[in-house]
């Protein structure tokens, strides 16, 4: 066999790993010139991660031993996170009902008319492009601090999360069952109770679940702008310096998202799974 | 050459999976071993190739300027240096389907190459040119820069052979190289692995004794764990009788050793495998 | 879940057949109400608070154009921090990924991988920023390195995930050539997850820049500290002129990463 002492044929026909490692290298070189030169119009250090790396150790000293007996001394903590837990669920729920009612006049096969189509899908797209900090901060001046703006942040943010999503699953319901409803005589209303809503139920559930998830994230940073809750809790400890306090609220905090997220899949896969839902 | 001594491996339950299997293979050999499900042919593969360990016994391998390598027993660097002169080649191909064929090609070289070079800067285009030889060897080379997932899987096995020729190995391993393709590929197959031998001992597991028959310069059969038969590889109709049993009737064909291509065997010793590449 | 079995059967059961469904509500109901006065949600306080809010949206316009050249410095701040974050973030995922792959990594190195790739998936990333912004001050170091950890969460378990999915067989073969597990990785592993881990990475830019919005306000700088800024100080026109840049940053980066994921999907690239 020849292969051992092999001259490279004049025009091969196949990519040369030389010109392969040129190209690549060249992509890697484009890659770093952008990284270092915005880096450097930024302002980015990163040899501070090296140079500060003490005071990184320093605020972990100060952090550790985490001051746990917060959790159970300071009563009002309770409350917190029942504020958060409650805006998040609140407004997961709240979102994804209005976003439901909604997302019906916003698909093409249950519109009553395409102007209200255009409409709603542009309200959707408008609240999916607003970032939540936005809606929050204007929420905030509106009704003041505390959760019922939080709440209202989120109803709003999920609304345009949902939107999109319900209208396009109820824009792709197999049409079957929705000719046999409607072929016995039953109105508008109905052929969306019977033939279309138990279609769409299952992946609205999930997605209603997962947006759970997202809030409360969300809930615990919007909370930290002024919107109470946990959120609140921790920047309070943060501006008056009590480090062992805000480790004891960040491990609650992880705790309270892991442990949510827990409970959320066991229910949806309940709910799924099952059916349950008329 | 290959030394097999005395390779044994049974189960915790009792049950004898390999006895004492012994044979040695030097170069100008094709070995086909034979067997029925569950015998031990792939296990005995897997031993000499270092991914399954015997109970007891050991194989070895000499290469053509003396070096030894005890297979069975090394690990690590010893044990990759040992496979970097076997060249194998699986039923299922494996070969990495979203790389070129001509990167699958160059794979077989990795042994060689320090994993320095071959993360930072890749193959040389020396030995580019060496795999789209070897490409030309099993005549894929029209296919090299084709997306290898793309290929049927007569021409994924033709580019794993390459893969085999281009480490230039000092032995050629095959577990059940064919049982996966068409009579016409299996026959493409069999005339490539041929003339291989010629220079590097060529040891294959298969199921079509009449592919053996025809292609193979020597026969190894293995009946529960234990050699059986061990010379030609034209085998009467009583000794392959003996060699599979009751599956002998799914196995056989009518004209064993005709110039047709004869149909292709049933795929119900699969189960048998699972069973035999057993750790 | 037919809809005549489903009229049919609605009239016939007893009231049986709503029990569970029943409870169900009941519960919900009552979790509705609980939340609800947690969150002070007042029904009383909406009109009024609806009122005000229209009032307040008064105060937004007509947006300060005047301060658009100044606002246009910040949200590129914002877009290249999450445009170097992501790079990074990349970066410590796929060493992460690799720890906490059980075909890759030892098992005392896969379980702690595993644990912090769960444990950073439940930091909100404002967490990591504030902390950062403790210990080293406010500047671009903590928001991009927040940004970075941030994605360690989701792109470090897509990765580990997706490498525990290659077929074992494949990696077993090109280990029979004699490579080390380090080349195995190199030529068998990255191939395998290269395109749908680019088209993950696009999308997790996606994110960053809105989270680099958020992280903004709270010290990381750009069009977010901006915002907040104007809020604070009561220039609301300003903080109009700002939402909309920031609109059209997150409308941007939206476009772009789609143009990028379509390309990277459709031409199956693999570096």
């Amino acid at each position: 066999m020849s292969a051992a002492v092999s001259a490279v044929p004049a025009v091969p026909p196949y990519v040369l790993p030389s010109d392969q490692l040129r190209r690549r290298l060249g992509g890697f070189l484009a890659v770093a010139v952008f990284l270092v030169g915005s880096g450097a119009f930024l302002g980015f250090k990163p040899w501070l991660l090296i140079t500060d790396f003490h005071y990184i150790v320093k605020l972990a000293a100060e952090m550790v031993p985490p001051n746990l007996a917060l959790l159970w001394e300071k009563t009002t903590l309770r409350a917190s996170v029942a504020e958060t837990v409650a805006m998040a669920f609140l407004g997961t729920l709240v979102g994804g009902f209005a976003a439901l009612g909604l997302a019906f006049f916003a698909a093409a096969n249950t519109a009553p008319h395409p102007a209200v189509r255009a409409v709603v899908r542009a309200l959707f797209q408008f609240e999916r492009a607003t970032p939540n900090l936005i809606t929050a901060l204007v929420l905030l001046v509106a009704v003041g601090f505390g959760p019922f703006a939080g709440f209202l942040a989120l109803t709003i943010g999920s609304l345009g999360m949902f939107g999109k999503l319900f209208s396009d699953a109820i824009e792709q319901v197999d049409t079957g069952p929705t000719e046999a409803v409607a072929s016995v005589g039953a109105t508008r209303w109905q052929v969306i109770r019977f033939a279309i809503l138990p279609q769409v139920l299952p992946s609205v559930v999930g997605n209603v679940f997962y947006a759970f998830d997202v809030n409360l994230r969300l809930a615990i940073a919007l909370g930290i702008y002024g919107a109470g809750g946990l959120g609140f809790e921790l920047q309070l400890a943060m501006k008056v310096l009590r480090y062992p306090d805000v480790l004891a609220l960040v491990l609650l905090i992880v705790v309270l998202i892991t442990a949510m997220e827990r409970v959320s899949d066991f229910l949806r896969r309940r709910l799924i799974g099952h059916d349950t839902l008329k | 050459m290959l030394y097999v001594e005395n390779l044994s491996k049974s189960l915790p339950n009792g049950r004898v999976l390999l006895d004492r299997v012994s044979f040695s293979v030097k170069p100008g050999e094709f070995v086909g071993i034979l067997g029925a499900s569950g015998a031990g042919k792939s296990l005995t593969l897997r031993c000499v190739l270092g991914l399954t360990r015997p109970d007891s016994g050991r194989a070895r391998l000499v290469t053509s300027n003396g070096t030894e390598f005890d297979l069975t027993g090394a690990s690590g660097r010893r044990l990759r240096e040992a496979r970097r002169r076997m060249g194998v080649i699986f039923q299922g191909f494996h070969l990495v389907k979203r790389l070129r064929v001509l990167d699958n090609v160059m794979i077989g070289r990795l042994g060689e190459i320090s994993p320095w070079r071959s993360w930072f800067y890749g193959f040389t285009d020396r030995e580019a040119a060496g795999a789209f030889e070897a490409l030309r060897c099993v005549k894929m080379e029209s296919c090299a820069e084709r997306v290898t997932g793309t290929l049927s899987g007569g021409e994924m096995q033709r580019v794993a052979i390459a893969r085999a020729m281009f480490q230039q190995p000092e032995l050629f391993l095959a577990d059940e190289p064919i049982a996966s393709l068409d009579p016409s590929n299996s026959l493409a197959i069999m005339k490539l692995l041929r003339p291989l031998a010629a220079a590097t001992p060529v040891v294959g597991v298969f199921h079509q004794p009449e592919m053996t028959a025809r292609f193979c310069t020597r026969v190894i059969a293995i009946k529960h764990g234990r050699i059986i038969y061990d010379g030609a590889p034209e085998l009467s109709h009583a000794k392959l009788e003996e060699i599979y049993g009751n599956e002998l009737m799914e196995v056989l064909r009518p004209a064993p050793v005709a110039p047709a291509p004869a149909p292709s065997p049933e795929p119900a010793h699969s189960a048998g495998l699972e069973l035999a590449k057993l750790a | 879940m037919t809809t005549a079995a489903g009229l049919a059967s609605e009239r016939a059961g007893g009231w049986r057949r709503f029990r569970r469904p029943f409870l169900a509500a009941l519960v919900l109901g009552a979790l509705v109400w609980w939340s609800a006065a947690l969150c002070r949600v007042s029904l009383d306080e909406l009109g009024p608070a609806l009122v005000k809010g229209i009032e307040v949206g008064g105060f937004f316009l007509p947006p300060d154009w005047r301060a658009l050249p100044e606002l246009l410095q910040p949200a590129l701040v914002t877009m290249l921090l999450a445009a170097v974050a992501t790079p990074l973030g990349l970066a410590l995922s796929i060493g992460f990924g690799l720890a906490g792959a059980r075909n890759l990594a030892p098992e005392w190195l896969r379980m702690p991988a595993r644990w912090l790739i769960g444990i950073e998936r439940a930091l909100p990333e404002l967490i990591t920023l504030l902390l950062l912004v403790a210990a080293l001050g406010i500047g671009p170091f903590p928001g991009v390195m927040a940004l970075a950890i941030g994605s360690i969460g989701m792109l470090g378990k897509l990765i580990a995930d997706a490498i525990e999915e290659i077929d074992p067989r494949v990696l077993e073969s090109v280990e029979s050539v004699g490579a080390t597990r380090w080349q195995t990785i190199r030529h068998a592993v990255l191939p395998e997850i290269m395109p749908g881990l680019l088209a993950n990475t696009i999308f997790r830019f996606e994110v960053n820049v809105r989270s680099s919005v958020l992280l903004g306000a709270a010290g990381a700088g750009g069009i977010g500290f901006e915002l907040n800024k104007a809020m604070s100080m009561l220039e609301y026109e300003r903080a109009m002129t700002a939402i909309l840049v920031t609109l059209a940053l997150v409308f941007g980066a939206e476009r772009l990463s789609d143009f990028l994921r379509r390309r990277v999907l459709d031409g199956g690239k693999l570096k």
